[in-house]
């Protein structure tokens, strides 16, 4: 079959929808579909930016390419599912967030005033239309299904999707937290760094980069923590399959995440994952005592739980091993039956 | 945000005004709410929106109309015919033009001179005998720039009607209420009607059905439970078909909690109309958020009730028999009414929650108030985009983008 997987690109960014979408390429022409991936760059604002943008996927041609039809797309994110096909399928990784549970939040974009509340309104109608016309609905996780069903009356079919590729394995249980991701406030790196404050034998890695990470090593030195919080930056492939490999743990907290591939590759490194109570898709594959560690969003909790690996190596090991098996079981094969199904 | 609510409140007696009591609390949660004192027709000063409850009374909604007429607002059709109202603002005020403008308006020459045989008292009142053929709701559509509406049935009515503008679909919400004790009124079953009790509430046909089933069924009873309309021989009918003895049960007005104790007692519950001025039923609501089974006329919003929870009697020359066939199946098969107070009272929770209705209403206000600047502005940047790639406003790549626009509701 002729597959166009769509996905937005906002320029400069790459991420985990980055890498999905490119990966679920891959994997379709792995078994000899003609894949491509179809992006249009993405900039939400200001005011009714939004908007405008998505409506450029409104007016993409995807029914053929080059003389020959388009058998199916499959769109991912906001706003690349306002895309029009007969046979349109969507696997939904976010909605747009600030018209939904970020809104009137730290992370929110839109004020009070009448138009920014008709503009987020707006954004919501969208979806309703846009998530409607597709033939086959999916959401990567339970916390993003709910979501939608409350927001649109739709109700998807839950499928997580299988992490990046990279050599997995598990060479130590070592003597630091790591934190993947990419770097803003949503991701509440800074959590971890307050932790790290207040347990003086705990040290961090923080992987990634974003717009929040000058303020996230400002604050490393206001905590004191040179030399126990190190900040790597984006790295390579090798080199974040050799920290998972490394490590004593995964620190992954955001706000109300959608779901993350984070803890899955994690898993598979047979690390256990450090999450809190708030965090939202995580939630579903960390349970507390089973594969990971579920503490309260604040700093102690985290620390003691830091602390209480770091002592026990042994439940470390356990809890890792746990979370292999259920990342197992994630597998792109599966995936790709049920979407063209 | 802040807006100016028109609506009839208690102790004014009337389906709107219980409506808004049940609804104003959830929107005072949401919304900073200023209501608008009875009678107060100048606009409100400081508020983003107008909102205004109009129905067919014109006693209730009279001002209300008066009102919008000097700031066009949202206006929630609790009515689609409006004939009486406009009667009321017309003839009541003793504005023989403007009834007679009001019916050329919608009736052509036709519907003036019924008008003027109407003035002449020639003709009946026209809404009372003729109110389907002439809604007379086109002022308030006019100057309505949004509309909320509970049914499909006003939604399609107010397009066919010509309007344009946005419309909202609100289910009515369903009260909660504490337990409700039931009334002790005997029958077995005891099948209630609440409402007026008169012609157009198919008492006669109703009163038809059940000396039928109760000839088989002795210990059935009917509790008429409403005023009888002026007119409406009550007595004379229940004689005629052997009613009069204790097959009936009588109550006049009662109180909200007398209601729902008689609702509770209720096996079955019966509301038919016909003809339908497009209202929804408050009393039907009650009657399901009991889980009670419900028979209903198959017209308007009626008609919009899943199977699963009402059986609906077609306004025909069978309506008797057939509503004889309903209530006898209800009577006997205790299954089929336990399946549809299932489903009654799971319809209740998906559809009619308050919280979900007081949602509405916001994301229905939110985008009215802001709407129009949202529109302007997206079609300002998409018009922009075109001209520069050469696209001129009247060519078919214009009408191709704007057909795109309307698709997903971006466009005015």
């Amino acid at each position: 079959m002729r597959i166009a997987v769509c996905a937005p690109q906002v320029p400069f960014v790459h991420g985990g929808a980055e890498i999905l979408a490119e990966t679920l390429v891959r994997e379709l022409r792995e078994r000899d579909h003609e894949a491509d991936l179809v992006t249009v760059p993405f900039k939400w604002y200001p005011g009714t930016r939004v908007l405008d943008q998505a409506f450029l996927w409104r007016l993409l041609d995807l029914t053929e390419s080059d003389g020959r039809p388009i058998d199916i797309v499959i769109a991912t994110k906001f706003p690349s599912y306002c895309v029009r096909h007969p046979d349109k399928r969507v696997w939904v990784l976010h909605q747009f967030r600030q018209a939904y549970e970020l809104d009137r939040t730290g992370l929110g974009q839109f004020g009070e005033g009448p138009p920014d509340r008709a503009l987020r309104r707006a954004v919501q109608r969208l979806d309703r239309i846009a998530l409607g016309e597709a033939k086959r609905l999916f959401a990567t996780s339970r916390n993003v299904a709910q979501r939608l069903e409350r927001s649109t009356g739709l109700a998807p079919e839950v499928m997580p999707h299988p992490p990046q590729e990279l050599p997995y394995r598990c060479d130590e249980y070592g003597d630091f937290v790591l934190s993947v991701n990419r770097l803003d406030r949503a991701k509440r790196i800074d959590l971890l760094l307050e932790a790290a404050a207040l347990d003086e034998s705990l040290r961090v890695v923080v992987t990634g980069d974003g717009p929040d990470r000058q303020r996230l090593e400002s604050l490393a030195r206001e905590r004191g923590l040179n030399g126990r919080a190190e900040f790597t930056g984006r790295v390579d492939e090798d080199e974040l399959a050799s920290l998972y490999a490394r490590c004593l743990a995964v620190f992954y907290a955001p706000v109300d995440e959608d779901f993350g591939m984070v803890p899955y590759e994690a898993f598979l490194s047979h690390k256990p994952v450090l999450t809190t109570t708030d965090a939202g898709g995580p939630l579903e594959i960390v349970e507390d005592g089973r594969t990971g560690l579920v503490t309260a969003p604040d700093a102690a909790a985290l620390a003691r739980a830091a602390g209480r690996l770091r002592d026990h190596p042994d439940e470390a090991r356990a809890l890792g091993r746990a979370g292999q098996e259920v990342a197992a079981r994630v597998t792109w094969g599966a995936c790709i039956d049920r979407l063209l199904s | 945000m802040r807006i100016a609510y028109y609506s009839p409140l208690p102790p004014e007696r009337s389906g709107v005004a219980d409506y808004s009591a049940h609804l104003l609390p959830a929107l005072h949660e949401r919304l900073d709410v200023h209501v608008v004192r009875r009678g107060r027709t100048r606009p409100v000063r400081g508020v983003d929106l107008a909102l205004y409850h109009v129905g067919n009374n014109p006693d209730a909604h009279g001002w209300i109309v008066d009102a919008l007429r000097k700031r066009p607002g949202i206006v929630v059709m609790h009515d689609f015919v409006l004939h009486h109202l406009v009667a009321g603002l017309t003839i009541g005020r003793r504005d023989g033009h403007g009834y007679l403008d009001a019916m050329e308006r919608e009736g052509g020459v036709v519907g003036r001179l019924l008008a003027h045989g109407v003035l002449d008292k020639r003709i009946p009142p026209l809404w009372e005998s003729r109110p389907e053929e002439f809604h007379l709701a086109g002022e308030v559509l006019d100057l309505a720039t949004g509309l909320i509406v509970h049914s499909r049935h006003v939604k399609q009515r107010a397009r066919a009607a010509g309007y344009a503008g946005p419309i909202w679909r609100i289910p009515h919400p369903a009260w909660e209420h504490a337990p409700v004790e039931r009334a002790h009124v005997d029958g077995r079953p005891l099948i209630g009607s609440f409402g007026n009790v008169n012609a157009s509430k198919r008492i006669p046909q109703l009163l038809e059905a059940f000396a039928r089933l109760r000839r088989d069924r002795p210990e059935a009873r009917l509790l008429l439970v409403g005023a009888v309309s002026p007119g409406f021989d009550l007595d004379r009918r229940l004689q005629r078909l052997g009613l009069s003895g204790d097959g009936i049960a009588r109550e006049a007005y009662v109180e909200e909690a007398r209601l729902w104790s008689l609702m509770a007692a209720c096996d079955v519950c019966v509301s038919l109309r016909s003809p339908t001025m497009g209202e929804t039923s408050g009393s039907v609501i009650r009657q399901l958020s009991l889980g009670k089974p419900v028979v209903v006329s198959d017209v308007g919003w009626f008609a919009e009730l899943p199977d699963a929870v009402a059986l609906k009697v077609p306004v025909d020359a069978h309506e008797s028999e057939t509503l004889y066939a309903a209530l006898e199946l209800l009577a006997r098969d205790d299954r089929a009414r336990e399946a549809m107070s299932a489903a009654a009272l799971d319809l209740v929770r998906r559809e009619h929650e308050l919280a979900r209705a007081a949602d509405l209403y916001l994301a229905a206000l939110e985008q009215a108030a802001g709407g129009a600047d949202v529109a302007d502005s997206v079609l300002s940047d998409v018009a922009a985009a075109a001209a520069d790639v050469g696209i001129e406003p009247e060519s078919p790549e214009a009408a191709e983008l704007a057909r795109r626009l309307a698709e997903v509701e971006l466009g005015r």
